[in-house]
């Protein structure tokens, strides 16, 4: 008798469970906002239809937006074209600028919507410094990009960093062009 | 020259008992004559205004075929470099003496080897007892004025020559045993580099292709630069190698887990696994490793605290402590002293890095008085500590003499120059310098002359040079 009862239910929570390429309760969006121009549309909005009902937390098994394109693709693939984006720095200068305080509002963004985001925040030199100074200074950049990003909500157990110094250089030229590229912080998921 | 001859004798004899098994590059040394004439060859040192000149012609054959004469010309050529890259004596290079015919010691060319400016003649008998045994009677003979044809130096080396790097180490044994009979010198002919390099250009594992991404393996080299070998296989970075007191190991720093930590690696036995005694993780992030003289200890540079300070643990991992904890500033490259008790490191707790020392019970703190920026400082056994300066023109390197207070520039501000590693002798300083276009090592003398290029692909960095082994 009670194993009769139990057995939808069962069936109900593996067909949850296992929707993951899927998102489990799809909700279309309500159609005029489809049709307004992107971006123009919502200051315009006076009157909207009530909003859907609360789906039920328990059967929520993750949410990601519809076109998500990460969700196909594996931690090197998405390095190789990440949404995270770059800092650079000044010579010998481990200060964030307004470009690169942009750019890491930017990239906690991305990490606040990909929860499951774990990163590595890499320190990197140009090659004028000396090597074993530049280590030390790689992790100063580094820490103060994971200090930056705490201050903007990321969970401190999703940020880590690593100093490569002027080991590991992005451009191999010996120029300002090539070193102005090689003075930064680069964010490297590290597992998703 | 009766009593030589006799000698000479005997030891052929024993020769034909002995050679069978020789090992690889091993020399066995004998005395040919118990009166070679030190007394006179030291006055004649003293009397002349520069270091006397020396030449060392090919060395006359017998036995082995053309394989062997190929051989015999490798230790002559060697043999020559090591002497020459110790300046105990100003060698007459070997394409100015080709065309005087080979003799030997009694039937010299006296003349012609007088006219080329020989004070003396290192000659050689190389006897082939097998296709890979050679005995080589060395001797030393004057050629001028009331030294000449007098013998200053005879020895009898027996050297195995089974593999391709059998006649170099033959010759740097010869090189090392000519120095410390004729100069009570350590020459350094045996001792190896150890080094950094991308040469072989392997992509680290994982990296996206957005990124260069080129790894570095730790090599291996003769301290001339001949017998490269990579010693790391690991696809990641491998950087600042620092050789063990006794030689028998190397302790580097690698990124294999994707975070820098200390690895210490027995060079006896190299399918052993590696050691982790600075206990990195992904918080925990250790570099820069350097042994204490007894080699019980490693300090080096970890960011534990928060930021990178110096820290010390015992080579089995225990008793880890900090010797520095300076909240506002980075420390970093320690170096031990002579004696142990104390180490040298970089701060930029003024500002800009400069080099203190400080006791290895953390006290007695004391900046050097040198101005410029510094980084890398290694201090030799000689009691004094090399090290990267910046200067106007870039980064040379200097030293910091404590047996004469101030510092001296060696290099020429030629290209970027930084890293110093010490000879054990203290007479040669290695160090990376972009003189030629890449990262190359380059050794330079202490006293700022001759350097010479060690390195030709890829880019090379981090030299350590391997310490005499302790008996």
């Amino acid at each position: 008798m009670k194993r009769l009862v139990l057995i939808p239910f069962l069936a109900l929570f593996v067909a949850a469970a296992c929707g993951g390429k899927k998102p489990p309760v799809p909700v279309a969006p309500p159609p005029f906002l489809n049709a307004s121009a992107p971006g123009g549309g919502s200051d315009t909005v006076t009157s909207r239809p009530p909003d859907p009902p609360p789906v039920p937390r328990d059967s929520v098994v993750a949410s990601r937006p519809l076109s998500d394109p990460y969700s196909g693709k594996d931690v090197k693939d998405i390095n190789d074209n990440s949404p995270l984006k770059a800092i650079y720095f000044l010579y010998d200068s481990d200060q964030l600028d307004d470009t690169a305080k942009k750019v890491l509002a930017s990239n906690a963004d991305v990490l606040k919507q990909y929860a499951t985001w774990v990163v590595t925040v890499e320190g990197h030199c140009d090659e004028r410094g000396t090597a074993e100074y530049n280590l030390a200074l790689g992790d100063r950049r580094a820490l103060a990009v994971r200090n930056y990003m705490l201050t903007l909500g990321v969970g401190a157990e999703r940020l880590r960093t690593v100093s490569y110094g002027k080991e590991f250089p992005f451009d191999p030229g010996h120029d300002e062009t090539a070193w102005s590229h090689n003075r930064r912080a680069h964010f490297m998921l590290t597992s998703k | 020259m009766m009593k030589a001859r006799i000698a000479l004798t005997i030891f052929l004899g024993a020769l034909a008992l002995t050679t069978a098994s020789r090992p690889d590059g091993v020399v066995h040394a004998a005395r040919l004559a118990a009166d070679t004439q030190q007394d006179e060859f030291a006055l004649a040192l003293s009397n002349v205004s520069t270091h006397p000149h020396i030449g060392l012609p090919n060395f006359v054959l017998s036995g082995g075929g053309a394989d062997q004469g190929t051989a015999a010309t490798t230790i002559a050529d060697v043999l020559w470099g090591d002497i020459n890259f110790e300046r105990e004596y100003d060698m007459i290079p070997r394409a100015r003496s080709a065309s005087i015919p080979v003799a030997p010691p009694a039937a010299l060319p006296f003349d012609q080897w007088s006219d080329l400016g020989a004070d003396f003649v290192l000659t050689g008998a190389a006897r082939f007892t097998s296709a890979t045994a050679v005995t080589i009677e060395l001797r030393l003979i004057g050629i001028k004025g009331a030294a000449r044809g007098k013998e200053y130096f005879a020895m009898q080396y027996d050297c195995g020559l089974q593999t391709a790097r059998g006649s170099r180490d033959c010759a740097h044994a010869i090189a090392d045993d000519f120095h410390k009979q004729k100069r009570n010198l350590d020459g350094v002919a045996r001792t190896k580099l150890a080094f950094s390099s991308n040469r072989d250009a392997l992509r680290v594992t994982g990296r996206p292709t957005s990124t260069a991404g080129q790894g570095k393996e730790i090599y291996l080299s003769d301290y001339d630069g001949a017998n490269q070998l990579r010693f790391t296989v690991n696809r990641s970075l491998n950087i600042n190698p620092s050789w063990s007191p006794s030689g028998s190991a190397l302790a580097y720093t690698s990124y294999t887990t994707g975070f820098p930590d200390i690895y210490v690696a027995n060079l006896a036995e190299p399918g052993r696994a590696l050691a982790r005694p600075a206990h990195g993780n992904e918080e925990v992030q250790n570099q820069l490793p350097a042994w204490s003289p007894d080699g019980s200890k490693l300090a080096f540079m970890s960011n534990r605290s928060g930021n990178n300070d110096i820290w010390i643990v015992n080579r089995d991992g225990t008793d880890l402590h900090n010797l520095t904890n300076t909240p506002s500033a980075n420390d970093g490259a320690p170096t031990w002293s002579p004696d142990g008790g104390k180490l040298a490191f970089t701060s930029d707790r003024t500002g800009s890095n400069q080099l203190y020392v400080v006791t290895a019970a953390g006290t007695g703190l004391q900046r050097l008085p040198i101005n410029q920026k510094i980084d890398r400082p290694t201090w030799s056994r000689l009691n004094f500590i090399a090290f990267t300066i910046e200067t106007s023109s870039g980064h040379d390197i200097a030293i910091y003499d404590f047996n004469n207070p101030g510092v001296k520039i060696l290099t020429d501000g030629v290209g970027s120059n930084e890293s110093p590693a010490i000879a054990p002798n203290g007479r040669h300083i290695a160090f990376v310098t972009t003189r030629w276009g890449r990262k190359q090592l380059a050794i330079i003398d202490r006293t700022g002359q001759n350097i010479q290029k060690i390195t030709e692909v890829g880019d090379n960095e981090h030299p350590t040079w391997q310490p005499f082994a302790t008996k």
